[in-house]
């Protein structure tokens, strides 16, 4: 993939479901000082996460299962008489080195000031957090500036501040994206159908995402990953949500095998007997959930079961949103 | 980037463009996934895998025992790749077939009388092999009924039959290998754990408990069982004689204009009546080549009646009690995810 610095492919300020985009704040708000705003939401994981083939090799990728119930909300107070720029609070480097190369991008290397993220994304359970506080840092700068990049190159920025990145900015359709390399595999060009989702956390312990080792998927997994993918973009044009179901519990089988999640036999259990859709985690952390269509019958019953079954395995951690677009509408072209 | 599947562009050579199977309606709930040579994808995944691992190198010779379609595709792949190849084959081999392996610059080793003999046809191969690889200094053997690599080649047919079919609910495979049917049937599985997988064998062949014995069929069946073969993944098994599945490949082409070869028939057969006894499932069947090759033989009713296999098929299977009473022209066996070793053991008792 070849990406410029050119800035045409200008972000959609629309925002019907919370995500990713800038505040359209006046760049001047005091003398000589740039002020802007960015949010991002979190994810909640992966419906799927493997290696797929792109242009005869072989690439690690994934499908982010979006997540707007917490966000990552950054303020950048840029000017030219200020040498340094840092971050509160001070650990979060990653944003910082996120917005200073945005800088540098945009031809501002000479700007500081001071970068401030707040937010609610549980650190270390594979909800995004550092690649929300990354999203919000790179999105507030160029509010800052009053510029565009394109999303291609946003993510480019992310993945170099943090080794992989989920892809938040391209909120409005879901991807086969390189998470290592911040590159687009396969654009399945429609949003995440609804799909509701009952979340919760499979262990209170934290994981280091970066720290794990990569996974080294075996000749059947990798064939198998081209099965997932072909059933992908059948249930991604369709909105069919019984098949994203199918899709993400078969991944989430595949990656027992590199991080194990407690009782997750039992966990399939439950999305048996309260008849989810399927079992969807976070490929490199603890958060996980059970999926269900959101306008089946007997919904409200079926996640109150879940929630007791999940208490019952000691899992007390839970919540429930709505992940996806109410707006999903299919391709005309079904048979 | 972010290209689209329904882009279309040149194929990058013959192989890269019949590799993969059409999907094709047969029926109210049968489809089936019809292959112009399905042994190219393994042919091709196998050796491509092999350069990419560096055991497949430049001067390398490929070796490997098959007088059937698996040889035509590694003579396929290999004519485009320049790699030399050598096939090892018993008499029984049609001269077509040899013709067009020569053509593609493949040289035919024919296990010849005296061999055959001493040794049984398996074994007669398996030593001219082991004569030829010592004489190449380097060579490389595809093994397609031991290579992991067959199976796991089938993941590029799965794909495509889920994003044509989403998951469907049984699948109707001709057994030769295994591989395809192993391959498939797994990964269709690990997306829908209920589908059935049905595989189909012929009598004289030992894949599925069956007495070992002559086998007019080619194609289907075998006369060992290759580890590649994954047993516990079928739900039930049928056995048709070289009778039935002529007629049914006739059938096929007459009623849906599908001109396949006689496994294809086979598996259609099967299928069919499978969908009928379930017409709530969607059931797909495995056409693994076309039938050009069987113009003068299968597709042709003076051959037919001079080699007696002009009788209709019964229009249902008997079911057996155990497979070692496979025989007659059309019977089945409900195998339930049971390995070959636990199938067997319970011929104890059984009336043959």
């Amino acid at each position: 993939m070849k990406i410029g610095v050119q800035s045409q492919d200008v972000l959609s300020a629309q925002d019907p479901h919370g995500q990713a985009h800038m505040e359209p704040v006046p760049p001047n708000l005091e003398h000589g000082v740039l002020l802007g705003t960015g949010t991002a939401p979190s994810h909640h994981g992966e419906l799927l996460q493997g290696v797929f083939e792109d242009d005869g090799g072989l690439r690690r990728g994934l499908v982010t299962l979006p997540c707007a119930l917490f966000a990552s909300n950054a303020t950048v107070r840029l000017t030219r008489w200020e040498p340094e720029l840092t971050v509160t609070p001070s650990w979060k480097t990653k944003a910082l080195t996120a917005a200073r190369t945005t800088l540098e991008v945009l031809g501002m290397g000479a700007y500081g000031g001071r970068l401030e993220l707040r937010g609610d994304v549980a650190v270390g359970r594979g909800l995004g957090s550092s690649t929300s506080d990354v999203t919000a840092a790179i999105l507030a700068v160029l509010a800052a500036a009053g510029r565009n990049l394109a999303p291609e190159r946003i993510a480019r920025i992310a993945v170099a501040a943090e080794a992989a990145t989920d892809p938040l900015i391209y909120f409005d359709r879901m991807l086969l994206f390189a998470h290592r390399e911040g590159a687009v595999i396969e654009d399945f060009h429609r949003p995440v159908p609804p799909l509701a989702v009952v979340g919760f956390s499979s262990t209170e312990q934290e994981i280091d995402t970066l720290a794990l080792p990569r996974a080294r998927y075996n000749a059947w997994e990798i064939g198998c990953f081209r099965a997932l993918r072909g059933l992908m973009r059948r249930a991604v044009a369709r909105g069919d949500q019984r098949e994203l179901g199918r899709i993400s519990t078969a991944s989430a089988r595949i990656n027992q095998r590199f991080l194990p999640m407690p009782r997750f036999d039992r966990v399939l259990e439950i999305a048996e007997e309260t008849e989810a859709l399927g079992v969807q985690v976070a490929h490199s952390g603890t958060v996980a959930g059970l999926l269900f269509a959101p306008h089946q019958a007997g919904l409200e019953r079926r996640t109150a079961l879940a929630a007791r079954r999940l208490a019952e395995l000691r899992i007390t951690d839970h919540w429930r949103y709505t992940a996806g677009s109410e707006t999903h509408v299919p391709y005309a072209h079904q048979s | 980037m972010s290209r689209t599947h329904t882009s279309r562009r040149a194929f990058t050579s013959v192989v890269d463009g019949h590799v993969l199977p059409k999907v094709i309606q047969v029926g109210p709930n049968v489809y089936g996934a019809a292959f112009h040579l399905m042994k190219l994808l393994p042919a091709q995944f196998i050796l491509t895998s092999a350069m990419e691992t560096g055991e497949l190198t430049e001067g390398t010779t490929v070796v490997e025992t098959t007088s059937g379609t698996f040889g035509l595709g590694l003579a396929m792949v290999c004519r485009l790749k320049g790699i030399p190849l050598v096939l090892v084959g018993d008499p029984a081999i049609e001269p077509p077939l040899r013709r067009r392996l020569e053509a593609l610059g493949a040289r035919v080793s024919i296990v010849s009388g005296p061999e055959l003999r001493t040794r049984g046809v398996q074994q007669a191969r398996l030593d001219r092999v082991a004569r030829i690889q010592a004489r190449l200094g380097s060579y490389y053997t595809p093994g397609q009924y031991d290579n992991p690599l067959n199976p796991v080649s089938y993941g590029a047919v799965a794909e495509l039959l889920l994003e044509s079919m989403g998951t469907f609910d049984a699948l109707v495979c001709p057994v030769g290998s295994g591989g395809s049917s192993s391959g498939i049937g797994s990964f269709l599985r690990a997306l829908n754990p209920r589908l059935k997988l049905i595989g189909v064998d012929t009598p004289g062949s030992v894949l599925f408990g069956a007495p070992a014995g002559p086998r007019q069929l080619r194609g289907l069946g075998n006369g060992l069982v290759p580890p590649v073969l994954e047993h516990t993944l079928f739900d039930e098994i049928h056995w048709l004689d070289a009778g039935t599945a002529f007629t049914a490949t006739r059938r096929l082409h007459s009623e849906h204009a599908v001109y396949m070869g006689p496994t294809s028939g086979a598996a259609h057969h099967v299928a069919r009546w499978y969908a009928e006894q379930h017409p709530e499932l969607r059931v797909m069947a495995l056409f693994p080549d076309e039938g050009h090759r069987y113009t003068n033989t299968v597709h042709n009713d003076a051959w037919l009646r001079r080699n007696g296999f002009l009788t209709p098929p019964p229009a249902a299977p008997s079911t057996l009690d155990h497979p070692v009473q496979a025989a007659g022209s059309w019977s089945r066996f409900s195998w339930q995810r049971r390995t070959r070793d636990e199938v067997v053991a319970l011929a104890e008792g059984v009336t043959v």
